[in-house]
């Protein structure tokens, strides 16, 4: 799991931008939330929010991996494992 | 040189594109489920979905109240979109109109023979298989679009599928000039075979590559009338079917219950029962033959992140889920195309 609090945060950033949620900061927006079923995150918002991932990290997400991308910590660690990959 | 690289924001600061993609955006939250609504239909198709498996022998729960129930725990668990089908949902008026008490955004898929009353006010999608000749030959009902027309003339709720195949390729024109000359709408529909058919409608490389030109010639010629893109024509005539092309979402071929379609999407039966092994848009399906408007409307729009890589891709997709939008959704208008020429992109994976 990624210990990054600068890409936990800043994910949890981009979520609260698309997905327009209130009440809520970067900081206190809990990484371990599950996206789907706490946060009530879509398949849609969920591919907009992986192409805006794209443009910050220059990382290709797979469709085929949106499935496993549950919480922010989660994405966070894929995100770190694709930039120590160098891809 | 290598291909520029845009980003998505590079893609969607472009005032056209970013303007529709926030049009359609605002309809991410629809969520499907589809009911056959009746075991009965007053017509016999040849290669009707329904009438093909075991589903036909299902009995029918003919309870409004259940219908109400049923209908209320799909809200509950999400669905903000049903679309009424099977076998002839017309026949069960009262059972349509449980449904829209509950969960008022939805489609029905009727031949159009038997008027859908007015308060039921989803989209109609009513079915057409050819000119009056070939639907007496293969629907075995005479004078159809006469009486489709008669039963629909006017009605802001009625958009005529044209289900393409071998045998009709060429009758396209005469029913959209027609259905232009009545103020009608019409989008298209390939015959897609069901599991094990023989016959045939099923397409062939050179049905196909017709099919292209008769849709291109009259989406031209006809903008006001087919609801359909450059996008659509190209993709509904390839070769290989939505599943080879996509990767078809619908749990019936995705075993995922984590997110989309393979976690909300149910199809029931006349009983109200569901089997996830079969849950598609329309069951019975040969997937590898499945070119269906309605499995398009979900597979296509779905697969968002690989149109995103430019311009002229994401346009594309955009006048797909534009098109997929105003032939489902009623109230929704259809913008007008923003892509001439385009390509269907590869995925990844």
């Amino acid at each position: 799991m990624s210990n990054n609090s600068t890409t936990v945060t800043r994910i949890a950033e981009i979520i609260i931008n698309e997905l327009k949620l209130e009440d809520v900061t970067p900081e206190t927006f809990d990484p371990d939330l599950d996206l789907v079923d706490e946060v009530g995150i879509d398949s849609m918002d969920l591919a907009t929010i992986a192409l805006r991932l794209r443009d910050e990290y220059g990382i290709r997400i797979d469709e085929d991996d949106y499935p496993k991308l549950t919480t922010v910590r989660i994405i966070a660690s894929y995100i770190d494992d694709k930039l120590q990959a160098g891809e | 040189m290598g291909e520029k690289r845009y980003t998505f924001g590079d893609i969607i600061g472009d005032p056209v594109i970013g303007e529709r993609f926030q049009k359609v955006r605002d309809y991410f939250f629809l969520r499907e489920s589809t009911y056959d609504m009746t075991s009965r239909c007053n017509i016999r198709c040849e290669g009707c979905y329904y009438f093909t498996g075991e589903k036909q022998n299902t009995p029918d729960n003919t309870n409004p109240e259940d219908w109400h129930r049923l209908l209320t725990g799909e809200k509950e668990r999400g669905i903000t979109f049903v679309v009424l089908a099977g076998a002839e949902p017309s026949l069960v008026p009262e059972l349509c109109a449980a449904c829209y008490q509950v969960i008022p955004l939805g489609a029905i898929a009727t031949n159009g023979l038997k008027p859908i009353p007015a308060d039921i006010d989803y989209r109609i999608h009513i079915s057409v298989w050819g000119n009056d000749a070939t639907s007496l030959a293969v629907r075995k009902a005479p004078d159809m679009l006469a009486r489709q027309i008669d039963n629909y003339q006017g009605d802001p709720r009625a958009v005529f599928v044209y289900t393409f195949s071998p045998v009709n390729i060429d009758e396209a024109r005469e029913v959209t000039e027609l259905l232009a000359k009545n103020g009608l709408q019409i989008t298209f529909n390939m015959f897609s075979a069901p599991v094990g058919y023989t016959g045939p409608l099923r397409h062939t490389s050179e049905t196909l590559s017709r099919t292209r030109r008769v849709m291109t010639e009259l989406l031209a010629e006809f903008p006001e009338t087919v609801l359909f893109s450059p996008y659509n024509i190209l993709v509904h005539t390839e070769e290989k079917g939505l599943h080879a092309l996509f990767s078809c979402s619908y749990p019936r071929m995705n075993p995922s219950t984590a997110i989309g379609l393979g976690r909300s999407f149910r199809q029931y039966r006349t009983n109200l029962a569901w089997d996830r092994d079969a849950a598609c848009c329309v069951p019975d399906t040969d997937c590898e033959d499945c070119r269906h408007y309605a499995a398009g409307s979900a597979v296509v729009t779905a697969r968002m992140y690989r149109h995103a890589d430019n311009p002229r891709s994401f346009a594309a997709w955009l006048d797909y889920v534009d098109t997929y939008l105003a032939v489902w959704v009623r109230g929704y208008e259809k913008g007008k195309n923003l892509c001439a020429d385009p390509v269907i992109p590869v995925s990844d994976s």
